[in-house]
């Protein structure tokens, strides 16, 4: 624990930021779709960019922030769902214009000033809802009976009503006549909104090269549109309604769109194919998208971060402590570096290259746009902006280095070591295709064997215990044990029995030993002898002397038998195993 | 020092020659203020962003400067500390208006200061706080304090107000280098007897 909190002080302490700006009430509300860096004067300065949510009703604006402070604002009419900036023409100077998508339309301005309007094209408008209509503009149909078929066509027709009819069916009877007279005479249109906006190069890889947009609606459509006259270059159809968006290659060349859409899915599509061409399904809805390089990084709802090839294979799986609020690319190509930077709900904003944990950046509040780029004349800045409309501008340090390795705490390197298993040998596998084919005959010869030897070891005990041959006594009678000592190194030994009564509260009485002995080799002065009452519970240490008789370094067995008077049988037998004599007689 | 060089210098003859390091981010106008410096007919029209690093010499009443004009893009600015050693006195300069990157300038001089090749040396620092005429400009005194000037204890230190396309106030800065650097020689005179 201590190792983990002291590697987590590490990710925080030695601070890779330098903290720029933070202004707690820039009042800025918005997310990593509405927030852009870009050279809007052509004077070496970016500036910021952002489309201000306000409070999703009112003061809807276009900002542009230069250093620390607002350089202008202009209001937005609809709520905008996305924000880029690209470059329309060669023309100099090169001076990138801004587009705001928000509901049907893309807003483009050229030095902050409105410049033109792109509108969706109007969708199929269902015939027999058109058929309707007409007829309401006759008077030919009453409105009960107008509702009714129109109530039809949106249960069972494939084409989906217009905005209008739907308006319409919501109402309560005494509107409808006054809304059927003041809609009546315009034609219907089926209109769609845009859900994402992005930018892809129209043929040329340069950082100044003309740029398509690329747009997301919520007809489940993908739109490619020239830079210039903002025509439809191509139109490609997804199975569901994209919501993140990110594009890389060149129109004209090859081009990949990568998106992440409302079913779970992420789609891939590329050049002359109208559907997608790879597919991803995730295991929870996608939050943020970035691709680094040619692998595609997707943050999800279940606090997870995956990472994926652009053919859809996945490659990592890292688990993050919070939520993700968003994500985006933090790039650095003066060094080489690329990474990912995850905002969490906790507060924090993590750095990832592939899976390992990087640095971690604390925040004054949930961080819900990033945006890393050159800002004024810093190319190592990150902006972001916070729940509570807060902004934060920190500056990478000139400095600063990232640790290759992975300082999240996690498995030891040696855990991914392999092992050298030496390869099976034919007698192994011989044996293994001999245990399988006769499992069933070894098994019984097994426990064949063993219940032998355990009737033996049962006989063997039996017959012991008959004889009297343990120096443990089996009579509930007299309850003995006895254990035998031999000290001395000969020719004399103390032989010491300890002997203990084991029943509860009965002394013993009338107890004698006798010492069964080969008397050419051994001497005992007394070989029988009785021995006193037995308390219960205590060690009666018994000593005798041995004397060795032989010279000739050979040695046996003495036997002790605990007699009970008047008794032949034996209560308890030990048998002594004695020491070679190692020393001299003294004659 | 020969006799002669001695006299000379006593005569006014000959001038003491001093290496200065002129430091700051970029776009901060160190290639301006040193332009400014030189006499009139040295001078170039525009300036445009150095690359690396340029020596330009221009004298005083009593001193001959020899200027390493240092880039001050991020790229170029590991290449200040190798200078370090030579410079007898350091021009920094700062981008009053570009409050931004006042904390990047910090930390530039901060690392600077604790180089051990600046860390015990008492050499003279002089700041400008360049680009006064514009009009979100922060004064001299906002900047000392965000740089965190007051720390500096153990360096002569001064700040000027300066506009370099115009050349107001760094006459000012330059007086005030020339005076302590002919007050560090009379020190060391002193040390010497």
């Amino acid at each position: 624990m201590s190792a983990g909190s002291s590697e987590m002080k590490d990710l925080m302490a030695s601070s890779k930021w330098l903290d720029a700006h933070y202004d707690p009430v820039a009042n800025l509300y918005t997310f990593t779709s509405c927030v852009a860096l870009a050279d809007l004067h052509g004077d070496g300065e970016n500036k910021l960019v952002v489309g201000d949510l306000g409070t999703g009703l009112c003061n809807m604006k276009l900002k542009v922030y230069r250093g620390t402070g607002l350089l202008s604002e202009n209001t937005l009419l609809d709520l905008p769902t996305g924000l880029v900036s690209f470059l329309m023409e060669q023309h100099e100077p090169r001076t990138p214009a801004v587009a705001v998508a928000s509901g049907p339309f893309i807003y483009v301005y050229k030095n902050l000033r409105p410049y033109f309007k792109f509108t969706l094209p109007p969708l199929e408008v269902n015939p027999l809802e058109q058929d309707l209509w007409s007829q309401a503009k006759e008077d030919m149909i009453d409105p009960m009976s107008l509702k009714e078929m129109l109530e039809s066509i949106r249960d069972k027709a494939d084409i989906p009503l217009s905005a209008r009819s739907l308006r319409f069916l919501m109402l309560d009877l005494q509107e409808m006549v006054t809304f059927v007279n003041l809609h009546k005479e315009q034609p219907i249109r089926r209109q769609t909104v845009i859900t994402c906006i992005n930018t892809l190069k129209k043929n040329m890889a340069d950082e100044d090269a003309v740029s398509c947009l690329v747009i997301g609606t919520e007809s489940k459509d993908v739109y490619v549109l020239d830079p210039e006259a903002f025509t439809i270059l191509s139109k490609m159809t997804l199975p569901s309604v994209p919501t993140l968006m990110d594009v890389t290659g060149q129109f004209d060349v090859e081009f990949r769109i990568t998106v992440a859409c409302r079913d779970g899915n992420i789609y891939i599509l590329r050049r002359d194919s109208p559907k997608p061409k790879y597919c991803i399904e995730l295991s929870s809805h996608p939050v943020g998208l970035v691709r680094i390089g040619k692998n595609v990084v997707v943050g999800c709802a279940q606090e997870t971060l995956h990472g994926y090839t652009q053919k859809g294979k996945k490659l990592w799986t890292t688990y993050l402590p919070a939520p993700v609020t968003t994500m985006g690319l933090m790039d650095l190509p003066c060094r080489g570096f690329q990474a990912v930077l995850v905002a969490l709900s906790n507060c924090e904003v993590h750095l990832y290259r592939d899976k390992n944990l990087l640095s971690i950046i604390k925040t004054p509040d949930v961080v819900t746009s990033i945006c890393f780029g050159r800002y004024g004349r810093e190319d190592g800045t990150l902006i972001m902006t916070t729940k509570g409309g807060g902004l934060i501008v920190k500056i990478l340090k000139r400095t600063a280095v990232f640790d290759e390795r992975d300082t999240a705490p996690g498995p030891p390197l040696a855990q991914s070591i392999r092992l050298n298993v030496p390869k099976k040998t034919k007698l192994y596998v011989d044996q293994t295709m001999r245990e399988r084919e006769n499992a069933v005959a070894m098994h019984r010869a097994f426990q064949m064997d063993l219940s032998r030897l355990r009737l033996a070891a049962a006989r063997a005990y039996v017959k012991a215990l008959e004889s009297s041959l343990t120096p443990m006594s089996a009579s509930l009678s007299e309850p003995l044990k006895m254990n035998a000592v031999v000290q001395g190194l000969g020719p004399s030994f103390k032989l010491t029995l300890n002997i203990q009564n084991t029943a509860a509260s009965r002394p013993v009485m009338n107890l004698a030993i006798c010492f069964l002995y080969d008397e050419k080799l051994y001497s005992m002065r007394t070989a029988f002898f009785k021995i006193p009452l037995l308390v219960p519970g205590l060690n009666y240490p018994i000593d005798t002397f041995v004397e060795c008789l032989s010279d000739k370094g050979i040695s046996d067995i003495i036997k002790v038998f605990v007699l009970r008077e008047g008794k032949s049988a034996p209560l308890l037998t030990a048998h002594i195993n004695m020491p070679v004599s190692e020393g001299l007689a003294l004659n | 020092m020969g006799l002669f060089d001695k006299l000379a210098g006593w005569l006014g003859l000959k001038k003491k020659e001093v290496n200065v390091l002129c430091l700051g981010l970029d776009n901060s106008g160190k290639t301006t203020i040193i332009n400014q410096l030189k006499p009139s007919n040295a001078q170039t029209q525009d300036i445009v962003p150095t690359i690396g690093f340029s020596i330009e010499k221009f004298k005083t009443s009593s001193l001959c400067f020899t200027v390493f004009d240092m880039s001050g893009q991020g790229r170029y600015r590991n290449l200040w500390e190798h200078y370090f050693k030579e410079g007898q006195a350091i021009i920094f300069v700062i981008d009053s208006s570009d409050k931004l990157r006042m904390v990047v300038a910090k930390e530039e001089l901060d690392t600077l200061l604790n180089h051990p090749d600046v860390k015990h040396r008492r050499i003279p620092i002089l700041f400008f706080a360049n680009k006064m005429d514009l009009k979100d400009a922060l004064s001299s005194v906002k900047v000392s304090q965000l740089l965190c000037l007051e720390n500096i204890k153990d360096k002569p230190w001064h700040i000027c107000a300066s506009d370099a396309v115009k050349g107001e106030g760094l006459q000012e800065g330059v007086d005030w280098l020339q005076e302590q650097i002919a007050q560090s020689d009379q020190n060391d005179e002193n040390v010497r007897q």
